[in-house]
């Protein structure tokens, strides 16, 4: 979802610290961190913590949760980066989708009781374009949020909640009051039309 | 957009992993083909990189101080990986004897393209006792071998922590991993022993912090290769300051 963009030649120690991270300074540190530089691990830390931190705490809502959630990405990040291709995919997506599916292990770990409430009023909060968000993921997320809209709002909601709480079927059924056998219709036909319209 | 095609069942299943509405059961199943079916864990990928910037949205939390410090702790506790990767290059040039021939091709090219450059002799180094304790490279990060350097005597102790008599037929060798040189072979050790070994001048020059020791196992005689350690690598520690 992050495009190559053109400048990079910062240094890296100076472009951390500051919120310019290009996909290329992340790549970079990602190989670093595959032949086993803790530094580099270190940099991307700097670099990559908060907003990971922001997606454990968007799904747990609780901090302490969030804090251990973290601790464990990094370590994964530390053990597995020799595994992430940097021709294949953004380092950016790659680190939220580990943040975000560890996240929701935990909150399934909490057991049935975390998915008591109901999902009326759930509500996704945009954040505001940052001045360090690189166009082309704001690109990226715009025609993510352009198609999400274009779908009906139930269908929309389920959807939003299952990325958001990695609730099952079942449990989104359940506190949608409608059979399982429709939800799962909404969410496939809803997954369909969003894969068409990502596309056009 | 109203008229999108049905997503086929398997991909529609990778949509739904992706997405995460699939049960217990269910996950696991999609976990296992995702291992088993390329295409279906490409499928998976490609619905991950499709709602990911979902999370793009979120805004970012400083995370509190001290989780850094937290995973740093977390970490193995050797920092090997690299001179790990570098001993294996040096295991695999051995054996492509093409790529090494290739490689110092290459540096005869450059050398000679360079300008000469003037050599000047390093001061002899102040005497520094240097240790390092060479850990297991893999299992449990227990300390195999220790070693300590003492320029005074112009040598190298090393004690091998392993069982006396273990393994007969093969012998541990013990190599030094300096800045971009090629492993270079101090000797061989007999386990649960401890040996003195009397190391030349340009040897005592690489003894600096930072500089790597490693225990390879090898066939009787030590390793065949003119490059470094033929066999795997079980031991690894850096000098460092007592």
């Amino acid at each position: 979802m992050i495009q190559r963009s053109p400048s990079c030649d910062t240094t890296i120690g100076t472009a951390l610290a500051t919120a310019a991270t290009t996909p290329e300074i992340l790549s970079s540190l990602m190989t670093r961190i595959a032949s086993g530089e803790r530094e580099a691990l270190r940099q991307l830390y700097q670099a990559t913590s908060s907003k990971l931190f922001g997606v454990c705490l968007r799904i747990l809502s609780d901090r302490e949760e969030s804090e251990d959630v973290l601790q464990d990405v990094f370590v994964t990040i530390w053990r597995r980066a020799d595994r992430f291709d940097v021709t294949r995919a953004s380092v950016m997506t790659w680190l939220s989708t580990i943040a975000r599916n560890r996240s929701i292990d935990r909150l399934r770990a909490r057991g049935p009781l975390a998915y008591a409430g109901t999902i009326d009023g759930l509500e996704i909060p945009d954040g505001a374009d940052s001045a360090e968000t690189l166009l082309s993921a704001a690109d990226d997320r715009n025609k993510l949020q352009g198609c999400l809209s274009e779908l009906d709002d139930r269908t929309q909601t389920v959807i939003r909640t299952a990325f958001f709480e990695g609730v099952t079927y079942e449990t989104l059924a359940r506190n949608m009051d409608a059979p399982l056998g429709t939800v799962k219709s909404w969410i496939r036909r809803g997954l369909a039309k969003l894969k068409g319209c990502l596309q056009s | 957009m109203s008229e999108a095609p049905d997503l086929s069942e398997a991909e529609a299943f990778a949509a739904e992993h992706a997405l995460g509405v699939l049960d217990a059961r269910e996950r696991a199943e999609a976990e296992t083909r995702m291992a088993k079916e390329p295409a279906f864990a490409a499928d998976v990928e490609a619905w991950r990189h499709r709602l990911a910037p979902m999370l793009d949205a979120i805004e970012p939390v400083p995370a509190p101080q001290g989780v850094w410090t937290r995973i740093e702790a977390m970490l193995p506790a050797n920092d090997n990986s690299a001179v790990m990767n570098k001993l294996r290059f040096w295991r695999n040039s051995a054996v492509g004897g093409f790529a090494l021939a290739a490689a110092s091709l290459a540096g005869v090219v450059v050398q000679v393209t360079q300008p000469p450059v003037v050599v000047q002799t390093p001061a002899p180094a102040p005497g520094q006792l240097l240790n390092a304790s060479l850990t297991a490279t893999s299992g449990q990060p227990q300390p195999l071998f220790v070693a300590a350097y003492d320029p005074d005597r112009k040598a190298l102790i090393i004690t091998s922590l392993l069982p006396a008599g273990a393994d007969r037929d093969k012998v541990n060798q013990l190599w030094l991993i300096a800045g971009q040189d090629k492993p270079k072979s101090l000797g061989l050790i007999e386990p649960g022993k401890a040996k003195i070994i009397a190391l030349p001048l340009e040897v005592m020059a690489k003894m600096s912090v930072g500089a790597k020791l490693a225990v390879s196992i090898e066939p009787e005689g030590g390793s065949k290769s003119p490059d470094g350690p033929s066999g795997p690598v079980i031991g690894l520690g850096e000098l460092s300051r007592l």
